[in-house]
Order: structure tokens, then sequence, then C-alpha cells
């Protein structure tokens, strides 16, 4: 047997004249959750559902524990799907709910018995078996969803924004409740969402998606620290995006100057001088500094033009001297008024340059 | 103070005094015809102006068994309304699911054309119903009254059914598939369970519509297949009135049957929720 799980080879998928997925490739490791992160009409949705055999791709093959199903239907491929919508059959109690897969396998009853328990008592809903999916909260009823994709220990676990139904306080315990369920019984596991809190939470690897293709994959950290394209940067998180010029390369460093300033940042990519880069710098690794204070390498002169006071943070809108505007963000221990002049450093290890302009 | 009380608690006595009156007479001006008809049919010698018949009697009632063949009547009805039942049932499932699940050009017409013999005066359509009948030999035979009930029968199991399926939450379905059972498993586990509701009214509703239907069966009857209103019918063009209560009460049986079904199982709601869209 392969090393992946889950292998998506040159999957496309097409509907009219939208291409959903264009020649998408996507490998998963046995025990991996790796989640499709993307704007909606990404593609994420239609990825997901070639793995489940809901939809046949134009193009390319799938395979699930080294099995070619591209071919094989959806009830044949041993998979088990969290919905949205929780899809729990309104006609049975929570407990037939969870025992359904069961009972379609023919396993003896006893087993199915145990098995409905121990799913059960996985996801903390002992004692509600006789109740009817309407008499549960959206917590619940989503918790019901997972016993019953879990009860029969599937190969894969497919999750289709599974907390985007529910209020902000409980997505956030769910999400590390599925983390929790999915890891302890060692799942190979997809998890398809917008959100990317929930997939930087969640995932062991992330692939972000735009227009049926994959832009970057990657664990949380490479894909939050160091983004390849302008678009994954973007959509992760809070991103400064400032155009330059290389000016020279030295060792594992480049200059580049910014409308006749110079930074001097980490060189990630290769880039050739003269070349056309993005720097790309998160709000809050940016430093303020007193206008007073000594300057020095990767230091201008800046005002502040705003701030928002955000709690545990404070935002400010700041002007270069080439009227480029900044965000950044600090933790509030040095305040700053609007208007006041002060000092930007930019910390060479936490700039990145995309080799792309916008 | 007190009288004060007393002379509001008059205004809200006679409110309700008057509610009640409004009410009662609606309900005895829709009970007494059939009240009327029901003393006719266990009374004897009752003419003129007197408030009750003088002896009662079940008399009415041997003669409507004897006389009339209602055992006979009461079976041809009732094998015609459970053909026409079982018809429209299946024809509403293939129709709802073929206009729900399927991209039709031209849908609403073809769905306005199967609502038509709704629409239409029925004695029209009952017309050139015997027309096409007399031609096919269908006249006088059980299949051929209960598709012509079919016509008015299959609308109200479109009807209600494509509220049914319009209801179907599609990705409970897609969860059946994912959780390992077959086009045929989830049909039987999970569409038809919940779908049964639907079915269930579709069923009730043409059950009474072929039931009680007359003008078609009018058309297309025979000696073989007489039905209960059109035997009632003609009992009276015979002359036998006290005969014809008798029947028409005994034909009131299986529909009051079906009242009380419907009040202890089926949700009214659900019934009045299988016309959303007409």
């Amino acid at each position: 047997m392969s090393e992946w799980m889950i292998e998506l080879h040159e999957v496309s998928k097409r509907y009219g004249d939208l291409i959903a997925n264009d020649r998408l490739s996507l490998h998963v490791k046995k025990g991996e959750l790796i989640t499709l992160l993307g704007p909606s009409g990404c593609g994420k949705t239609t990825a997901m559902r070639c793995i489940t055999g809901q939809h046949r791709p134009d193009e390319g093959r799938v395979f699930i524990g080294g099995n070619d199903v591209t071919d094989v239907p959806t009830h044949k491929r041993d998979l088990g799907m969290v919905f949205q919508n929780f899809a729990l059959f309104p006609h049975m109690t929570v407990y037939d709910n969870v025992d359904f897969p069961l009972m379609i396998r023919g396993l003896p009853k006893e087993q199915r018995r145990a098995l409905v328990a121990d799913a059960l008592r996985l996801i903390r809903m002992e004692g509600l078996e006789q109740r009817s999916p309407r008499q549960l909260s959206g917590g619940q009823q989503q918790r019901v969803g997972l016993a019953r994709a879990l009860v029969y220990r599937p190969k894969v676990l497919l999750l289709d924004e599974p907390l985007s139904n529910l209020d902000a306080k409980l997505r956030e315990e769910m999400r590390f409740e599925i983390k929790e369920v999915v890891t302890k019984l060692e799942m190979t596991a997809v998890y398809v969402t917008h959100d990317q809190a929930e997939a930087l939470a969640l995932s062991d690897r992330v692939a972000v998606m735009k227009d049926g293709r994959i832009q970057q994959i990657g664990t949380p950290r490479d894909i939050y620290e160091t983004p390849r394209t302008l678009f994954v940067a973007d959509f992760i998180g809070l991103s400064d995006f400032i155009q330059g010029n290389v000016l020279a390369i030295e060792n594992d460093r480049a200059r580049i100057s910014i409308d006749g300033l110079q930074l001097r940042v980490n060189r990630t990519s290769d880039l050739t001088v003269g070349q056309a880069v993005t720097l790309f710098v998160r709000p809050n690794n940016l430093e303020l500094l007193d206008a007073g204070a000594e300057t020095g390498e990767n230091v201008f002169e800046a005002s502040i033009s705003k701030m928002t006071y955000l709690g545990d943070t404070i935002d400010y809108r700041v002007i270069l001297p080439n009227r480029q505007e900044l965000r950044v963000q600090t933790d509030g221990q040095r305040r700053f008024e609007p208007g006041s002049e002060v000092l930007v450093r930019f910390p060479p290890d936490r700039c990145h340059l995309i080799a792309e302009s916008e | 103070m007190n009288t004060l009380k007393g002379f509001a608690r008059g205004i809200w006595g006679g409110k309700l005094l008057l509610t009640y009156t409004v009410l009662l007479s609606l309900t005895l001006f829709i009970l007494m015809p059939f009240m009327i008809i029901f003393l006719k049919s266990v009374g004897k010698d009752w003419f003129g102006k007197r408030w009750f018949p003088p002896t009662l009697t079940l008399e009415w009632y041997e003669w409507a068994i004897e006389i009339v063949h209602l055992p006979d009547v009461m079976k041809n009805t009732l094998i015609i309304a459970a053909l026409a039942v079982g018809m429209s049932t299946v024809i509403g499932i293939f129709s709802v699911w073929a206009f729900g699940r399927r991209h039709l050009p031209g849908k609403e017409i073809l769905m306005a054309i199967i609502l038509l013999p709704r629409m239409i005066p029925t004695i029209t359509y009952a017309l050139g119903i015997a027309r096409i009948f007399y031609g096919l030999d269908l006249v006088n035979t059980h299949l051929g009254v209960a598709l012509a009930h079919v016509a008015v029968c299959a609308p109200y199991s479109i009807l209600i059914l494509s509220a049914t399926f319009e209801a179907l939450d599609e990705r409970v379905l897609e969860a059946s598939a994912v959780c390992g059972a077959n086009a045929l498993r989830t049909f039987f586990f999970v569409t038809l369970p919940l779908i049964m509701p639907g079915i269930l009214s579709s069923m009730i509703f043409t059950f009474s519509t072929s039931y009680n239907e007359f003008t078609l069966t009018l058309m297309t009857y025979g000696p073989d297949t007489m039905t209960l209103p059109t035997r009632t019918y003609l009992a009276v063009g015979e002359g036998y009135w006290e005969v014809t209560s008798a029947m028409s009460v005994i034909m009131v049986i299986p529909s009051l049957l079906i009242l009380l079904f419907i009040q202890r199982q089926v949700k009214p709601e659900k019934l009045v929720g299988g016309f959303k869209g007409v």
C-alpha cells in the first residue's frame, strides 16, 4: 500500500464554462488532518465531492488507500462525512442515526451496540440516545454527525464546513473537540473551510486554494509565516504589502529599494537584481519607536494617522515618507497619539519577499 | 363598583353568547341536511309538518342491502377507489420525482396540463372520457372507471407530493450514501420514511375524491361497476326516498373513519402544507 491515504491526480472538473478544479493534485498521508482552505468558489467543495464520489472528475484519477476509486460509487468508498447542515436522519433517534452505517454493513447486533456506545461516549452524548435530532442543539447535532461518521472507523473522514452553522463560541470549542477526536482515532481527515482561524488551529497541513488550484500547501506555520503568493499572504491573517525593486543580493539577505528607501530583508526565493518584488510583513511584526531614538538599518521616519483600540492590541495606521500607508499592531505598552512622529522598524527576519507584484 | 363589574361581565357574557350563537347556527346549518337524511332513514310514516318520525325502524337499511345490492355497490366503490388511489400515488411519485430531480424544458406547461382536469368542468372532461372509453371497451370495467377517476385524483397526488419532495433535504440522502447505503437501501430506509406523511395525505385525498366522484362515474359506469354515489342518485330517481337516505347514511361511514384517522394520525397542518405552491 502506498504511503498516501488519499491521492488526487490532476483532477479537473468543469460546470459548463466554469472550471471548478483545474488539474488539482493533492496527497494526504495516513493519519493526517488536512484542510482545504479558500474563499467560496475556489473549488474546495468540488475537490471534496470528487473524494466522496458525489462528483466524477472530468479528468484525472482519485485514489483512496492506494486503490483507484474514480469509478467506485460513494457507498462503496468506506468514508465518513460530517455535513455543514448536520444532515442527520430526522426520522431516527440519536442511537439509530449512529447505528445506521453499522446496520447497513450488517454487523451483529451485540457489536453494533458496543460500537454505538463507544462513539457516543467519545463525543460525550451518553444518555441522549433516544432523543430525536430535532430535540438537540446545533452543537449536539454536529457531535452526533461526527459520531455517525466515525462509528465504523472509515478509512477517510471528510468534514464539509462542519462548524459554519454554529455560533462563534461553540465553533471555537468544537474545533478542539474535533481535533482531539480525530487525533485520538488516528483518522485521515480532509476538512473544508473558508475560516482561516479554523484551518490554522486544526490542521496538520493546510492547502490554500484559489480558482480551482492549490496555491500553497504546508503546515499552518509555513502558510502563515512564509506565504509564497500574494493571495495566500492576503487571505491568511493581516498583511502589509509594499512594492519595491531588488537592489542587491548579499548571501541570504536582499537589499531592496522602495521609492528611495532602502531595506535589508530575508531572501526566501530566487531573485535577480532589478526585479520587481512585493515585500510582505505582518502588522504585529513591525516595531514603533520614539521619534528621537537612534536610527539604524530598516528604520524609517513616519507619522501616525489613525489609532484604533482593540483591547489586547492597538491598531495604528502609519504613513511612510513615500506616502505609503502601513498597518501596525502593537501590544499597547507604549502609546502613540495620532499625528505624532515615530520611527518604524522592519525586522529583517520578519519581512518576506514575494516575487510578484500586484 | 360591584354593579360596574357586573355590567362588564354582562357585556363579556353577551359577547360570548353571541359568539356561541353564531357558531352553533353555522354548525346546525352544516349538519341539518345530514340530520334530516338520518331521521328519514330510520323513520316510518313520516309525512307532513311533524318534527320527528312517529315510528323508528331499520327496515330501509334492510331494503338498501337486499334490493339495491348495497354490499356489491360498496365493493365496487372500494375496488375503484383503491385502484384510483394506487395509480394516482404511483403517477404522483414518478412525475414529482421527474419534475423535481430532472431539468425539463417546458416543465411549467407540462405541470399546467396535468393540473388541467381539476380546473375545467368535470362534465366536459367526463364526456370526452366516455367517448374514448366506448371505443376502447373500458366502459363498465373497474379499471375504466378508476382510470377516469385518476384524471382528477392524480393532480391532487402531484400537488401534495411535490411539496413533500421539495421539503426533502438532498444532503440527508447524500449522508446515507456516504454511510454505505446503495440507492435502493437509501430509498427504503431514508427517502420513503421521510416522504411517508406526504404519501399518506395524498392517499387520503385521492381516496375521498374517488369515493365521492359522481360525474365521471356516471359517464363511464355500467351494471357491474355501479358505485355508491351513482346508485344513490339513481335510487332517488326510482322514488325510494327512505332507502336512498339509508344508503347515504351508510356512505358517510368510511368518510367519517378517514376523518377520525386524519385527526388522530396525520397532523392537519401537514395536509395544508401539501398545498403549498398551488
